[in-house]
């Protein structure tokens, strides 16, 4: 009987023995990528700022696979101040993908408002030109780029129009209306974003899309407002012709009574690879407008009021670095008309583990 | 000794006369061999456990531009793709991707950017690697050219069409 129990025992030890060899040999270490963006710019205007060498924002991105469904996206900039320099965590997002119909993810996100704030945002190397547009500049009071809260997203069927959609919850604006609520809701109403993009087939390349934000503002100057956004936006994404459009309305209800205000905003951008020998430049041109509403409760003490044009071109001197040099014409609502140049070099660093864009395939 | 130099120049003459023949000979062995290659079906492997038999080009095309990461049954989809300047890689990045390298590598790194993807694909350096790869990580998929897939992986049919099929779309 002792030896019946010793060799069950035996087996068992080899059995569980096994058993541990092979939830080892599971791919159980998360896989790591780490990029990094980084830009420096030389300015010259006839505008009132400081001009000449600019560092740009220095920016890590850190994705995380813990499994082949749960991953970690992160991405923190170093942005030079006066003073010093300010270091902000941008995106911070935890999901969970089902399928690809249903992704669920928490977290710090880019509000999925128009184009240019999801494609390009805090990669400067990404987008053609020097600067993004003014309506979501960096630190736009216009628009909120950034949203703390959940996501569920995923594609729609109808593979031939390749659609995709995003819903949202979250914090909303903060009391300093371009910040994202990061430490919480400042006055309990939830803000809700919705989105929906196409990808047809047919037109390789083109995606369009629209969106809808509604939110509670309460901004420290102690008005409360309900705010509205509406957008829409079409991206031609190939570099022959390379064309982008957006287009936002932003609506206001004072929480005090009194009549919906309405704000617009809007750009165009065209560019377009050369071919041959010179494909290695890409020209550009891009023209945008914000027009505030001067009874707008929250945004006419603000001056945001926009109107410009640029012109430029880009060269890539290698595959992850570029040069560009772009002049500008512009007038802010409360400033004549002004003019400035812009050189910037940028780049990226694919992946900081070395293996470049991709990784070598392991068994 | 002028007969003798006259030889052993004739000699070298024969030499240098024969190599180029052998040159000539085997040029056009060697043009056949690289028009065949330039012609040849690129085949799309799958595990071979994979259900999946016949896909349409829409649905390939929206697997490797990384827009499908899922299979039907909700196995994760694992893109293995050949370094560059293999012969297959610039048929894929012409029919499917429709872009140049740069471009190729600008998407994957917008893709990662945008947080669609935890990833770009997985490279592989030959065909061997790409089939014996295949064949070990579930829901992986990968191109080869058509003669040298193996029954280590199972070629998929576009739009019902197999790589020796008429009308095939990635020749």
């Amino acid at each position: 009987m002792r030896a019946v129990v010793t060799a069950g025992l035996g087996a068992l030890i080899v059995i569980s023995g096994g058993a541990a060899r092979a939830q080892d040999a599971a791919p159980t270490q998360p896989v790591v990528h780490a990029m990094l963006f980084g830009d420096a710019s030389y300015l010259v205007t006839d505008r009132k700022i400081p001009a000449g060498f600019q560092l740009g924002q220095v920016v890590g991105h850190l994705i995380v696979s813990f499994t082949d469904r749960l991953n970690y996206f992160g991405e923190f900039t170093a942005t030079a101040q006066p003073t010093g320099y300010a270091f902000e965590v941008e995106r911070s997002i935890l999901r969970y993908d089902f399928d690809d119909a249903f992704k669920i993810s928490v977290g710090r996100y880019h509000t999925p408002i128009g184009y240019w704030n999801t494609a390009f945002h805090h990669g400067t190397w990404l987008q053609t030109t020097v600067s993004r547009p003014e309506m979501i500049k960096f630190g736009s009071q216009l628009i909120p780029t950034h949203f703390v809260g959940a996501f569920a997203e995923g594609n729609i069927g109808l593979q031939d129009l390749g659609l995709q959609y995003m819903l949202g919850v979250g914090n909303g604006r903060g009391s300093t209306i371009s910040r994202a609520g990061d430490a919480g809701d400042v006055n309990g109403s939830r803000a809700l974003a919705a989105s929906l993009s196409a990808r047809p087939v047919a037109l390789f390349g083109m995606k369009m899309g629209i969106g809808y934000y509604r939110d509670r503002i309460s901004a420290a100057s102690g008005v409360t407002a309900d705010e509205g956004i509406s957008s829409a936006y079409v991206a031609w994404q190939r570099e022959q012709p390379e064309f982008i459009a957006e287009y936002v309305h932003l609506a206001h209800s004072p929480a005090a009574g009194g009549s919906t205000t309405g704000s617009d905003a809007y750009y165009a951008q065209l560019a377009y690879r050369l071919n041959g020998s010179a494909r290695a430049w890409k020209p550009y041109v891009r023209a945008e407008r914000t027009t505030v509403s001067p009874t707008d409760v929250i945004f006419a003490p603000l001056n945001l009021g926009y109107e410009g044009g640029i012109g430029g071109v880009r060269y890539d001197f290698t595959s992850f670095a570029a040069l560009k040099a772009e002049y500008r014409r512009e007038r802010f609502q409360t400033d004549n008309w002004s003019n400035g140049a812009y050189v910037q070099a940028s780049f990226t660093v694919p992946d900081l583990g070395g293996g470049g864009d991709h990784s070598e395939a392991q068994p | 000794m002028r007969i003798a130099t006259t030889a052993a120049t004739r000699g070298t003459l024969w030499k240098q006369v024969a190599l180029v023949c052998a040159i000539i000979l085997c040029l056009p062995l060697h043009v056949a061999r690289s028009q065949s290659s330039s012609r040849q079906a690129i085949a799309i492997v799958v595990n071979p456990k994979s259900t999946v038999t016949d896909i349409s080009f829409t649905e390939l095309r929206r697997i490797f531009l990384g827009e499908q990461q899922f299979w039907p049954d909700r196995s994760k989809i694992t893109l293995l793709v050949r370094a560059p300047v293999a012969h297959e890689r610039e048929v894929v990045l012409d029919e499917i991707y429709r872009m140049d390298e740069d471009q190729f590598r600008q998407y994957w790194i917008g893709k990662m950017f945008r947080a669609e993807v935890a990833g770009g694909p997985k490279i592989v350096y030959s065909s061997d690697m790409a089939i014996n790869l295949v064949g070990v990580i579930p829901g992986s998929i990968t191109f080869v050219l058509a003669s040298e897939a193996t029954p280590n992986a199972r070629v998929l049919r576009i739009d019902g069409k197999l790589p020796s099929d008429p009308g095939y779309p990635l020749k």
